[in-house]
């Protein structure tokens, strides 16, 4: 594995950052029972690690396992129309970056393929992504969808992955698990699988239709 | 260009093509003066120079095994070829790697070592505007532009804050060998007269082999009209606000070319076949930028000269599809149309259609586009969804 580049080194400094601001850049996800970003309720069967300063904005929250650079897990905690699914930091505040693509309540699962493969394209800035498999799946006890994921960053590391989602009232509720292909990402899936299941929507999203 | 690796972005490139307009006198290689050029297989015999060769050929022992660099055989046999009619006896001298990124960009390091990033190769209109960028590239390598850029950064007193650079760099534990690369790549940004040298010698190369000039001037001209339709902040603002005159320079290009002057050859039918297998990939990564507006004006472009392309007509129509302004949709489902009509669409225009339709509430047309679609493509991974949206 050839060392990271680009997202290492934002990764590297934003948790320097944290760290001096005297925050932990990483709190412990116990597993039991917990609410995500006030939306989905899941219940985790190993310890996380919640990453208190996401690389992403957005309506996100981010969890791994060992470490943001071999594996992550997204949540999806309510994207409205008109935003975009994340924005890496590094790339908020580049002059140079082109419209985020947003998302849009009227959007179907192939539209909403399409949107990651392109949120991932811009924000690891990479051409080689692809997501395939669609299909209709239940998830957080709603008719939803899943796809899988392939994508190979700037570091040279080909990382597969799973993403889960479904829209209610007009917002995109899911999660996205990805890591490094060979090891830590294999080796996590059915503890994910088993996370998905356990997923409820909790509070406006419970409601909405 | 500016000597950059994968990471930089297009801004930069286009920075350099900015900056590189300048004088063009008719002066070709065999009758300049000893020693202005490169001898045909040099090597560094000492010092900094070969010091700066091995630094490069251990990143270009990376860039070999790197996923990014395209391995299609008849592209790389392409730009071989090209680079081989513009300098015969430096043919030897330089590699070409093909790297996919969708953006404009072509750099080359001073070991010989020459990229050239996918999005230049979509953009490029003819062979003829490929030879003024490979013969650009080639101009700062038989100028060691790099030595002599290297040399002028160490004698300036600026040089103490690079090297603080690194040692924070290294603090950060962001010391790999490919930051190091970065950090030097920002170091070796070839000056103006740098760019304007390169240029004229790539001006000189493709003419002297028998290209039509008024090509140097088109790449450039194509590069600024897309610009214009970028929604990027910097591109709007800053690159043609505050950067000055870039329709001065492009003039002085015009004006370059003409005093050349003479026909040439343009090589657009053997640019679009030699690039037929590759160019899915090209299309497919522009579209996944989602920079409506610019890729709108480069599929247009390439619209003009291959109006019988469906690849290209279905590609306008995703844009379209995708940006989803008002109106979008009619224009889109035009593009599919016309897509289809030329008999060479792909599978996917018809998905696209079905997708449209579908939105429109016109669920039995979105019906036949579906089957249309699974039947040209019948292992769809995406059958069930496609069924799943029609019940809903
Ligand atoms: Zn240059």
């Amino acid at each position: 594995m050839t060392p990271p580049i680009r997202g290492t080194g934002t990764a590297v400094i934003l948790l320097l950052l944290a760290a001096l601001a005297g925050c932990a850049p990483f709190s412990l996800v116990t597993p039991e029972r917990r609410t995500v970003g006030g939306a989905i309720s899941v219940e985790p069967g190993m310890r996380w690690n919640r990453m208190e300063m996401a690389p992403y904005q957005g309506r996100v929250e981010v969890w791994t396992l060992d470490g943001p650079l071999l594996n992550s897990l997204v949540f999806f905690t309510g994207v409205p129309d008109g935003e975009p699914l994340f924005v890496s930091r590094a790339l908020a505040s580049d002059p140079k970056q082109e419209k985020p693509p947003v998302f849009r309540s009227a959007m179907n699962p192939l539209e909403i393929e399409e949107l990651f493969t392109a949120t991932i394209a811009r924000n690891f800035r990479t051409a080689i992504v692809s997501a395939t498999n669609l299909r209709p799946a239940e998830v957080a006890g709603t008719p939803g969808f899943r796809f899988e994921t392939r994508f190979v960053g700037r570091d040279e590391v080909e990382r597969a992955g799973v993403f889960v989602g479904t829209v209610r009232g007009g917002k995109l509720y899911g999660a996205w698990f990805q890591g490094a292909r060979l090891h830590y990402y294999e080796r996590y899936v059915p503890e994910v699988e088993k996370m998905a299941a356990s997923a409820r929507l909790v509070g406006e999203a419970a409601s909405a239709r | 260009m500016t000597f950059s690796r994968r990471r930089f972005g297009c801004a930069l490139c286009a920075m350099g093509w900015l900056a590189l307009a300048g004088e063009t006198s008719a002066q070709n290689l065999q009758g300049a003066e000893p020693g202005r050029y490169l001898a045909p297989g040099y090597q560094p015999a000492e010092g900094d120079e070969k010091g700066l060769w091995a630094l490069m050929d251990r990143h270009e022992r990376e860039l070999k095994g790197s996923r990014f660099v395209v391995r299609d055989p008849a592209a790389n046999a392409y730009l071989r070829e090209v680079l081989c009619r513009l300098a015969e006896r430096y043919c030897a001298d330089v590699r070409v790697y093909v790297v996919r990124t969708p953006l404009f960009n072509a750099s080359m390091a001073p070991n010989g070592m020459m990229e050239v990033w996918t999005g230049l190769l979509l953009r490029c209109r003819d062979e003829a505007q490929l030879a003024t960028i490979i013969g650009h590239e080639l101009g700062h390598y038989l100028r060691r532009h790099t030595l002599e850029r290297w040399r002028d950064v160490r004698a300036k007193a600026d040089f103490g804050i690079f090297l603080g650079m690194g040692l924070a760099l290294a603090g950060a534990g962001w010391a790999g060998s490919l930051a190091q690369f970065a950090l030097l790549a920002s170091a070796f940004a070839f000056s103006r007269d740098q760019e304007r040298e390169a240029d004229e010698i790539g001006l000189n190369l493709m003419a002297d082999a028998g290209y039509a000039p008024a090509a140097t001037a088109e790449v450039w001209e194509q590069l600024l009209a897309e610009y214009q339709g970028s929604s990027a902040a910097r591109d709007q603002s800053f690159l043609f606000a505050t950067h000055p005159l870039p329709e001065e320079r492009l003039d002085t290009l015009r004006k370059s070319a003409v005093a050349r002057g003479g026909d040439g050859e343009r090589g657009r039918a053997r640019y679009r076949e030699r690039l037929a297998a590759l160019r899915p990939t090209l299309v497919a990564d522009e579209i996944g930028l989602r920079q409506y507006g610019r890729s709108l004006i480069v599929f247009e472009k390439l619209l003009a000269d291959a109006p019988d392309d469906g690849g290209l007509w279905f590609a306008k129509g995703e844009v379209l599809r995708l940006r989803g302004d008002a109106g979008d949709v009619e224009l889109a489902l035009a593009a599919y149309a016309q897509a289809v009509a030329t008999g060479g669409a792909p599978p996917e225009t018809w998905r696209s259609i079905g997708l449209v339709e579908l939105k429109a509430g016109a669920r039995d047309r979105a019906e036949k586009a579906f089957d249309a679609y699974l039947e040209a493509k019948p292992g769809a991974a995406d059958r069930e969804m496609l069924k799943a949206l029609l019940s809903q």
